[in-house]
Parts: structure tokens; C-alpha cells; sequence
């Protein structure tokens, strides 16, 4: 870890005040203090904002607001979440660890970095890291790598479990600025690597993450998280897929199918949710709708397996909700 | 019958965190070491530039290859076959990716760890041979150790032609199963604080074997061994990982001496994976033949490895099954520019009997017949070589008491077979068998005027729990309640006999190898102690001629007296002896067995196998606590368990770098992965092993238990994944 300055902020404004070129907001910390150690990231200036009010789970106008500081674990447990939202609750239930889950926070979840493990080691090239200095993973330990929206600088995936049950609700993110306040659709926060892998989001520089809006989706109550990963716990998802459907009759009006651990961010399947649309609700018709799920993949020599695990991620999740 | 079951006497310090540890020595002067690894795998270290470490707050040495602590000396021993003989910063040359390349010394551990940060090194890069899988083919036969089975071929008949008894059997399979590298990961790093007094070495370090540490440090320091004390008596973990010296308690000590200060050496969690030892990756490939009734006619099973701490061959084949033509043999993959593998928790056993449980169950499964029914086709009653008898083996009644514990019955014949909504449902069995033996060992006890007795012994407790079993062996031999007994072990200056006890908590034989030992010498220590009473002046029993011993007491003359009031009354501080276990009985073998049953449940879609039920049924001898036994095994099956569900260690080919060199990435099981295991004790003593009749059992639960996964996975879905670990990819329809 190099030497950095720290300060608290108690307000908002304080917090915008105090950040400045290279500075870095601390949060719960899993994920700053963890790449201060690993001396992938350094900034010069820590600001805490532990202390600034950016607080509450709340019913709006708009849908669900949830405060940027929520803890993960509060959030999980958190009946306007848990009910309406049973996708949300599932993906933060199996994200990280119990520890982990009671630091960190919803904005800090949105921005933690890639769990690649060139990224977090320093001693090899990473563009990410580290512009035009190569990607290792193209032909390296690529198992955990992703499959879509990768291109030949980066095939890092987005590894937040929220943020792909966020996908699929299009859910907004409120922000705030020394030019004030917008908001912006999850969808469109996140960039694809392209030649600049290193510019990860449409985050400007010292702008706060303050809260996120989950529009109100009466039938998302029926939606589900399945992850797929290597053990039960306390690990990233290989495959994982948020699914939400709207039956009636016994036919899907609408649904929302969004997946992580395949992509280079939250990955939101429209094609899939199309084939499902007017079709009755059986595995038949599962089956059939994902079939193109991965269609544009670019699988890497260790991860040939994702396109298809793909496609039976969602399947189950879409089975768990005709069960 | 009830089984003597104790808490861990040393658990109430464990949680309080009262028990000390390595790394929480703290000594006035100390100076803080952190290692700096290379980040190439093969070449030269061409320059550093050290000025801004130099410059750093607090820093008080900086060494390297050209700047070295002196060593005079080389590991001697086991260690020379098992651990790096390389000492550290030898020379400018790169034999591995994360070799020790710098030891920074500073006033506190951050400061070290800052100044570490600042070193640039420049590297001259080669190309590395890293590749275990490139390598495989270039196999060689292992030289042969002097005094060591490993690598040694073994043939049975000595002219055994086994291509042809392959051939001419009714039915022949052949399979090779891989098993990649695995890292001992304990909880406790490998840390050590050395202090030099008058010459004299005192190092708290965690080793499984106190005296032989001692003896290793003292080789390479260029001292008498007596003048090296290693002080351990708690050890978090070691798996053989601690069984050795590796080179951080070696700078430790060297650097301690050169500076005049106690220095403390703590190695990071992602440098454990290369700078100390782990479980080499091995390819096995056998070939079984069988007559149609499932009785084995040749077993030919050739392994390749990096070296020879994984000897699969020689540790498992001529242990499990009867067969008339037997073929081992071993090669090596020599000069991998890789770190060094030693011996990991029932090395050889483990990856040994994946392999030979595996192909078992494919074979019963070719032959149409239950796996059980096979293995008591091919039953063993005396050693492959010598046929010597076994002195307690009860394996059957393992298997018996196991299916009915565990419902084998209900098991599908055909895989696939049983389903429960989205999740194939399997059921798989495995043998365990680990050699059981002890070592002769040398034991104090003595009494002490506050009523206390003291048992002793440089063994060490790396969490196996022989505090407890010291304190219960000694309560029993002395007649008196454990909270009497004050166990010392983890100490270079305590009893050892000199045989291979030197190397303490390794071979799972700890308890087997003391326990005789503390009998013995309590013996001596009652005689002791009765002779005192006799003859000490201010004895209340002096002169009486029939002064007898029993729970605590001594009568003699119609008198009575305590041993606290006697000594106390002597004015003696201790009375005590030292008794040394007898030779093994040779004229029979000697080892443990287990059975396991295991059912998973493997989603129909994802594939991800999870484990939902296991059964081990064991025969180890008398078992002496009910409760730490049971940990003991819990702990090995979950350890033999993560091979086959998710742990492996990553080595890129091209750069020879451990990309999962981290515990986020290098995965162990977590309670999830779990289930309450039933585990269950049969109660046949091994009185011919010793007289306490206790067998080891702390790598035992180790063995057999991923082929029992793994044949359950087989079971559940018809697939069957010969490389570990067992994915989900690898379970994709
Ligand atoms: C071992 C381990 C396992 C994990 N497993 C999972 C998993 O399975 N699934 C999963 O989804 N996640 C997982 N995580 C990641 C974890 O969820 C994130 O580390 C955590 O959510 C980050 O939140 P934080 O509050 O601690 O963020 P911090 O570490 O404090 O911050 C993260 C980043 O966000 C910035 N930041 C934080 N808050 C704001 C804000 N309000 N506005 C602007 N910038 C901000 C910080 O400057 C920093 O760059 C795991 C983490 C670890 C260490």
C-alpha cells in the first residue's frame, strides 16, 4: 500500500469538496482497501464517506430508491426489497460472505472491479490497469473469463451479482456532481472495453454514486437469482443469470432475463426475453427461447463451457419459477 | 460402551486468543522481515535498485543475493529429500515463479512491507519449463534415496511379466485420472522469531516436529544442535507443510545473527504458495484385469510426478487388494522450474487411492457388480510383499456397519437412476487404508509438590489435539483426573528417543508413537516416586518397605501421604523419570482402514455437484478421545473432499506464475460445501501395535474420500471426471 492522505466527509458536499485528481471514495472498503494492499490502485487522497447521509430503502413515485451507503446485508433483508424484488435479495444473499455483506455498500458493489487475476496482479500486464501494457488473460488462465462484450485489449467480466439483477429491472442510478445532479440508467453505466478497457463507466471524475431506483414492476415479485459457481459460497459466479416473468393464463406476457459471470458487464438478454414473450410457460419453451442466448460469444480457450452453461443458467431460473 | 471423550485442554486459550502463536512473540529490539519474490520463473536477477527502499522510513537491512545472511550448511535429513535444498538468496539465479529474491528488515512490519514495495528488480528472463503436463513425457525413473521406498519399483512376483498377465485376464480396463497441484494453505503462515543468546539460538517457529527443526536449522546455521531451541507448542495447521524447514525461519535465524536483534519473518499468504512446499500434481494411469467373478488377476499402476513426496505407487497399490501379478512403478519430472513440492496430509495415500478407488468402481461397474462386492472379492489378509499378517483388520465390518449406516442399499445400480426434481441424486463408496506405525519415543513425567504431574515430550499439536490425548494417556497411567496433568510438547529441549520421533506430529503417527511412551515412563516415574517416599528425609513413609502408589496417594508402613504433601514435605521440587517406548513388533503390519459412502446431488442443468450426505466407518485402533478423533476425521474427509469438489492449485505453463496463488482464488471448501458427517468408531484396540491400542488416524479420513465423491458423481450422472477438480463445466451434458 503507498501512502495516501485520508479525510472524513459528514455531508454530500463535503465529500464533492474534498475529492479532487486521484482521490478515491471509501466506502465499506472490501474492495478499496483490498486493491490499495494489492497496489493496483493508489490513490493519492481517501475520502470516507461512511459518515455522509446517503441513507434509506424507500417506496417513491419512481420505484424503490435505495440509498448508495445501504449495506448489502441490510438491503437483502430489507422487506420493500425482499418481497417486490425477490431477484434482488437473492443476488446480494449469494454474493461475497456474511462479513463482507455487513461493510459493504450498494454504491461501492456497483463499482467494485473485475476479480480478473491479471487485473489484481500487478506484476503482469493488465489494460485495464494499466492502458496499452497488453492482456494476458486472452491466452492465459481464462476460465473465469467472459464470453460477451469482449474484445482483444479485454475479456475481464463485471463480477457484482446486484448489479446483474439491477440489469434486469432497469434500475437508474441517481448521481451527484460539482456539476450537479443526473441520473442514468444502469444499462448505460457501464462501457464496453473496446480499446479502452481502462474506462470502465460513465462515472466523471469525483462524482458520487448517491442512491439507485429500481422501477416498480408489480410482477418482478415473481423473479429469481440463480448463480452458478465452483463452491456454495464465498465466490464469484462462473454463470449467472436474473430472471423475472410476468404469466398469465400460463403464458408469458413480459419478461426480464439479465446474466453475469459471461460478460464484460451485466449482460441483459432482449433476444431471450423476445422468444420467451406470447409463449406458454414450460420448460419446452425455455429451451427454445435461449437458444441463441449466446449467440455473438466469443469463448476463450479455458471457458468453451460458458455459451452453453449459459443458456442452462437461465433455463433454471426459469424453470424455478414455473415450479 | 462410552468412549473417553475430552475438550481440547488448549481450547480455551485458542478462542481467548491467550494461545501464542509464532508470529505473536514479540521481543524488545525486534525487527520486522518481509520477503520480496521474483515475478519471472527462469533467469537471472540482472540488477535491483534498492535506493528508495534504502531511503524508506525505519529500514535497517536490506538483503539479497549479492548481500546475504550467512548460512554454513545444508538441510540435512528427510529434509534434504522433501524440502528446498537450495538456500535462500544462494545466488542471482531464478528457479521458480515467487522465489525469494530480497529480505527487507525494518522497525515494524509495516515499514518492512512498504520498503519491500519499493524494490524494482530487473530480471533477465528466459523462457521457463514450468509445464508439469509438457514434462510428463520426458519422464524419467527417480534416483533412488538411500534408505527411502520411494520411487523404487515394485514387482510382484519379482518377475511378474504384467503385460501379459493384463492380457490374458477375462476382462481388462485401463484409465489414467490427473490431479493438479494442491497447496497446504493452513491458517497459520509459516512465521518465525529467532533471538541469539551467547551463541545460542532460540526460535519460536511452527513445526510439526520441534527437534527435527532444530536439527535442521542447526545443519544449515553451521551450530550445535543443543544450541538451537525451537519453541512451537501451538502450530494452526500443517499438513506436512510444517514437517520441514523452509526458508523463512532459515532467514530468520540468519538474519537474527548477522544484526545482533531478534528478528521476526512472517510470510505472506499469496509467498506461502512458493517459498515453503506443496502436494506436486501427478498423473496416474492403471491398468486392472479381473476374471468375470471380479477376482483381480493384474494390477499395473505406473504414476508420474514431479518428485517423489507424491509416490502414489508405494504408498497405496500394495495395501488394498489381493492379486496374483502387481506391477508400481514411478517417474519424475526433474528440473521444472517450479517450487518445491514435500509431503502434504497423506501424500501418496491420497492421490493414490483416487485413483485405485476410482478404477475399482469402474471396474465393478464394466463386471456389472457392487462395488462392495468387488472390493471383498480382492479382500487382502497379509502384506503384498512378505505376506506378513495384519495385526487388526476389521475393514469388512467397515463396509458392513457403513452401508447400513448410510442406506447403500437404496444406491441406483444403473448411473442416472434416481433423480429428486431438478437434481440427479449418486451414491459412491471408497477405502481408505493409511499404514499405521509408530516410533519409539522417550517420555518424561514427573510429580511436583502442587499436586500436578508433568508429561513431556517434543512432539508437537499442529491442532491434531495431543494436548489433550498427552493429558488424558497421562491421567490414566497415574490415576489421576486430567486437570492434574500439566502435557509439555512443542519444545526442542523435551524427551525424544532419536528415531524417527525426531520428526513429531507426522505420518499420523503422534499418538500412536506417545502415548506407549507416557505408559512407560509413568511407570518409572511411580517407582520414582515410591522410592523417594521410602527413603527422602521429612517423608512421613520413610523406611516403610511396602509403599504402594495409587490415584495420586502413596501407603506404606499403615501410613498415607499425597505426592503434593510428600514433595512438599521433602522440599523437593520434582520427582520423575524418563521411559522410552519399545521396539515395533515386526512380525506383522500394521495400518488403518475406513470406508466411505458419499451421495451428491448434481444439477440437472448447471451441473454443479454438491454433496448432500457422507458416511465414514473407521477401524484405527482404540480410539483415546472420542471428540478430537472425530475432528481429526471430519477434518480429513473435508481435506480429501476439496480435491475433488474445488481445490487446485493454477500453474500457467508459459510463465510458471500460480494464478490462483490467493485464498479468493485458490478455493477451499467453506461450511456450505459441507454436511454434518456421520462419522463412526469401530472399537477394536490394536494391543499388538502398543499397549495403548491406538492407531493413527489424522490422514486417514484424507484417503478415498474424493474417489467416494467422485464415484457418487458417476453414479448420479454416468459421467466420470478422471482430473480433479470436479467442476461444473466438467458435468455439462
Ligand atoms: C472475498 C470477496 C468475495 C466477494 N464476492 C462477491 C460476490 O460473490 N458477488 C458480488 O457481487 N460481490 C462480491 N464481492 C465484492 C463486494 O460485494 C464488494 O467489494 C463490495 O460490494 C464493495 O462495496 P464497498 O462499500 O466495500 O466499496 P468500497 O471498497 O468502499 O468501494 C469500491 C469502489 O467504489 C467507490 N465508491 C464506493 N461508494 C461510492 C459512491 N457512493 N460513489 C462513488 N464511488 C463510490 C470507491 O471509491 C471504490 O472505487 C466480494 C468481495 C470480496 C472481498
Amino acid at each position: 500500500m503507498r501512502p495516501y492522505t485520508y479525510a472524513a466527509a459528514r455531508s454530500v458536499g463535503e465529500a464533492l469538496e474534498r475529492a479532487g485528481d486521484g482521490s478515491a471514495y471509501l466506502a465499506g472498503g472490501t474492495t478499496l482497501v483490498d486493491l490499495m494492499k494489492l497496489e493496483v490502485v493508489s490513490p493519492a487522497h481517501v475520502v470516507d464517506i461512511t459518515a455522509v447521509p446517503l441513507r434509506g430503502i424507500r417506496r417513491g413515485p419512481r420505484g424503490l430508491f435505495i440509498g448508495a451507503m445501504e449495506r448489502m446485508a441490510d438491503v437483502a433483508g430489507h422487506h420493500l426489497v425482499a418481497e417486490p424484488y425477490p431477484v434482488v435479495a437473492e443476488a446480494l444473499r449469494q454474493s461475497a460472505s456474511p462479513q463482507i455483506r455487513n461493510m459493504a455498500t450498494i454504491g461501492g458493489n456497483l463499482l467494485q472491479r473485475t476479480r480478473c487475476g491479471y487485473f489484481r496482479d500487478p506484476a503482469t500486464p493488465c489494460n485495464r490497469r494499466e492502458p496499452g501494457s497488453g492482456c494476458p488473460a486472452v491466452d492465459g488462465h481464462n476460465r473465469s473469463h467472459a464470453i460477451l462484450g469482449t474484445s482483444d485489449a479485454c475479456v475481464a467480466t463485471h463480477p457484482s451479482d446486484l448489479a446483474v439483477a439491477l440489469t434486469a429491472l432497469d434500475a437508474r442510478l441517481s448521481l451527484r456532481g460539482a456539476g450537479g445532479e443526473r441520473t442514468l440508467r444502469l444499462a448505460d453505466f457501464y462501457r464496453l472495453p473496446g480499446g479502452t478497457p481502462h474506462l470502465e463507466n460513465e462515472l466523471r471524475p469525483g462524482e458520487l454514486i448517491t442512491g439507485v431506483t429500481v422501477p416498480a414492476l408489480p410482477w418482478a415479485r415473481r423473479s429469481t437469482y440463480v448463480k452458478v459457481r465452483d463452491r456454495r459460497s464465498y465466490e464469484f459466479a462462473l454463470c449467472s443469470a436474473a430472471v423475472a416473468v410476468h404469466v398469465k393464463g400460463g403464458v408469458i406476457r413480459e419478461a426480464r432475463v439479465a446474466a453475469g459471470g459471461v460478460g464484460t458487464r451485466p449482460w441483459r438478454l432482449p433476444a431471450v426475453e423476445e422468444a420467451l414473450r406470447g409463449r406458454p410457460m414450460r420448460t419446452e419453451t425455455f429451451e427454445a427461447a435461449v437458444a441463441h442466448a449466446a449467440d455473438g460469444a466469443r469463448p476463450l480457450a479455458r471457458n468453451a463451457f460458458k455459451p452453453a452453461l449459459l443458456r442452462r443458467t437461465i433455463v433454471r431460473a426459469l424453470v424455478h419459477l414455473a415450479g | 460402551m462410552a468412549r473417553p471423550s475430552m475438550d481440547r485442554i488448549d481450547a480455551r486459550a485458542k478462542v481467548t486468543g491467550a494461545a501464542r502463536y509464532s508470529a505473536d512473540h514479540k521481543l524488545p529490539g525486534m525487527v520486522h522481515g518481509h520477503l520480496v519474490t521474483s515475478t519471472i520463473a527462469r533467469g537471472r536477477v540482472v540488477s535491483m535498485d534498492l535506493d528508495a527502499a534504502r531511503a524508506a522510513g525505519g529500514v535497517v537491512e536490506i538483503y539479497t543475493p549479492d548481500h546475504r545472511p550467512a548460512f554454513q550448511g545444508a538441510l540435512t535429513g528427510l529434509a534434504a529429500v522433501f524440502a528446498e535444498t537450495r538456500p535462500p538468496l544462494a545466488d542471482r539465479e531464478v528457479h521458480y515463479h515467487g522465489q525469494i529474491v530480497a529480505l527487507v528488515l525494518a522497525e515494524t512490519v509495516e515499514q518492512a512491507r512498504d520498503a519491500a514495495a519499493l524494490i524494482r528488480v530487473t530480471y533477465e528472463a528466459q523462457p521457463p519449463n514450468s509445464s508439469f503436463e509438457d514434462a510428463k513425457e520426458h519422464a524419467v525413473s527417480p534416483p533412488s534415496v538411500p534408505g527411502l521406498p520411494l520411487g523404487v519399483p515394485i514387482k510382484e512376483p519379482e518377475n511378474v511379466d504384467i503385460k501379459a498377465a493384463l492380457a490374458a485376464s477375462e476382462v481388462t480396463i485401463e484409465r489414467t485420472y490427473e490431479i493438479p497441484p494442491r497447496h497446504h494453505s493452513m491458517m497459520e503462515p509459516h512465521a518465525a522469531v529467532a533471538v541469539w543468546q551467547d551463541g545460542r539460538l532460540t526460535i519460536y517457529s511452527g513445526t510439526q516436529g520441534p527437534a527435527a527443526h532444530a536439527m535442521e536449522l542447526s545443519g544449515v546455521l553451521g551450530v550445535e544442535q543443543a544450541d538451537v531451541h525451537v519453541i512451537s507448542p501451538y502450530v494452526g495447521g500443517g499438513f506436512g507443510g510444517k514437517a520441514f524447514t523452509w526458508a523463512p525461519a532459515m532467514l530468520a535465524a540468519a538474519a537474527a545473527r548477522e544484526l545482533g536483534r531478534p528478528v521476526k519473518v512472517v510470510t505472506g499468504r499469496e509467498q506461502l504458495f512458493t517459498v515453503t512446499g506443496h502436494r506436486a500434481a501427478s498423473s496416474q494411469t492403471f491398468a486392472l484385469g479381473a476374471r468375470r467373478d471380479g477376482r483381480l488377476n493384474a494390477i499395473e499402476h505406473a504414476t508420474i510426478s514431479q518428485s517423489l513426496g507424491e509416490d502414489p505407487g508405494y504408498r497405496t497399490t500394495p495395501k488394498y487388494y489381493a492379486a496374483p501379478n502387481v506391477h508400481i512403478s514411478m517417474k519424475i519430472t526433474p528440473g521444472l522450474d517450479l517450487p518445491t513440492a514435500t509431503i502434504m496430509r497423506a501424500p501418496g495415500d491420497e492421490s493414490g487411492s483416487f485413483a485405485l478407488e476410482c478404477v475399482m468402481d469402474e471396474l465393478a461397474e464394466e463386471l456389472g457388480m457392487d462395488p462392495i462386492e468387488l472390493r471383498m472379492r480382492n479382500y487382502l489378509e497379509s502384506t503384498l510383499k512378505g505376506k506378513l499378517p495384519y495385526s487388526s483388520k476389521h475393514l469388512d465390518e467397515c463396509y458392513r456397519v457403513g452401508a447400513e449406516r448410510f442406506g447403500w442399499s437404496r444406491r441406483g445400480e444403473r448411473p442416472g437412476a434416481v433423480t429428486d426434481g431438478e437434481w440427479q441424486v449418486g451414491m459412491g463408496m471408497a477405502t481408505a487404508v493409511l499404514d499405521a506405525g509408530r516410533a519409539p519415543t522417550t517420555v518424561r513425567v514427573a510429580f511436583r509438590p502442587n499436586g500436578t504431574a508433568t508429561v513431556g515430550n517434543a512432539t508437537s499439536d499442529a491442532g491434531t489435539g495431543m494436548w489433550t490425548v498427552m493429558a488424558m494417556t497421562g491421567a490414566r497411567a497415574l490415576g489421576l483426573p486430567a486437570d492434574r496433568i500439566r502435557p509439555a510438547l512443542g519444545d526442542s529441549a523435551l524427551p525424544f528417543a532419536g528415531s524417527s520421533d525426531i520428526y513429531g506430529a507426522v505420518g499420523s503417527a503422534a499418538t500412536a508413537t506417545v502415548t506407549p511412551a507416557i505408559l512407560t515412563a509413568a511407570r518409572e516415574a511411580i517407582a520414582k516416586l515410591a522410592e523417594h517416599a521410602a527413603t527422602a528425609e521429612g517423608s512421613p513413609l520413610r523406611g516403610a518397605d511396602d509403599v504402594r502408589y495409587a490415584e495420586g496417594r502413596l501407603t506404606g508402613g499403615g501410613k498415607a501421604v499425597t505426592f503434593g504433601e510428600l514433595l512438599t514435605l521433602t522440599g523437593t521440587a520434582e520427582v520423575g523419570a524418563q521411559g522410552t517406548s519399545a521396539d515395533l513388533d515386526t512380525t506383522h503390519a500394521y495400518a488403518s482402514y475406513a470406508a466411505h459412502f458419499c451421495e451428491v446431488r448434481v444439477n440437472r442443468w448447471t451441473g454443479e455437484p454438491l454433496l448432500s450426505r457422507f458416511t465414514t466407518v473407521v477401524d484405527a485402533g482404540a480410539i483415546l478421545n472420542a471428540k478430537t478423533a472425530r475432528g481429526q476425521i471430519t477434518g480429513g474427509v473435508l481435506f480429501g473432499l476439496a480435491a475433488a469438489m474445488c481445490e487446485e492449485g493454477r500453474v500457467e505453463g508459459a510463465t510458471g506464475r500460480i494464478s490462483n496463488a490467493n485464498l479468493a482464488d485458490y478455493l477451499l471448501p467453506v461450511n456450505a460445501d459441507t454436511v454434518e458427517f456421520d462419522v463412526h468408531f469401530l472399537d477394536h484396540p490394536d494391543t499388538r501395535l502398543s499397549p495403548t491400542g491406538a492407531r493413527g488416524i489424522g490422514e486417514l479420513g484424507t484417503v478415498g474420500a474424493a474417489a467416494a465423491f467422485a464415484n457418487a458423481v458417476h453414479n448420479a450422472t454416468g459421467r466420470r471426471v478422471r482430473t480433479l477438480p470436479i467442476t461444473p463445466d466438467k458435468l455439462l451434458a
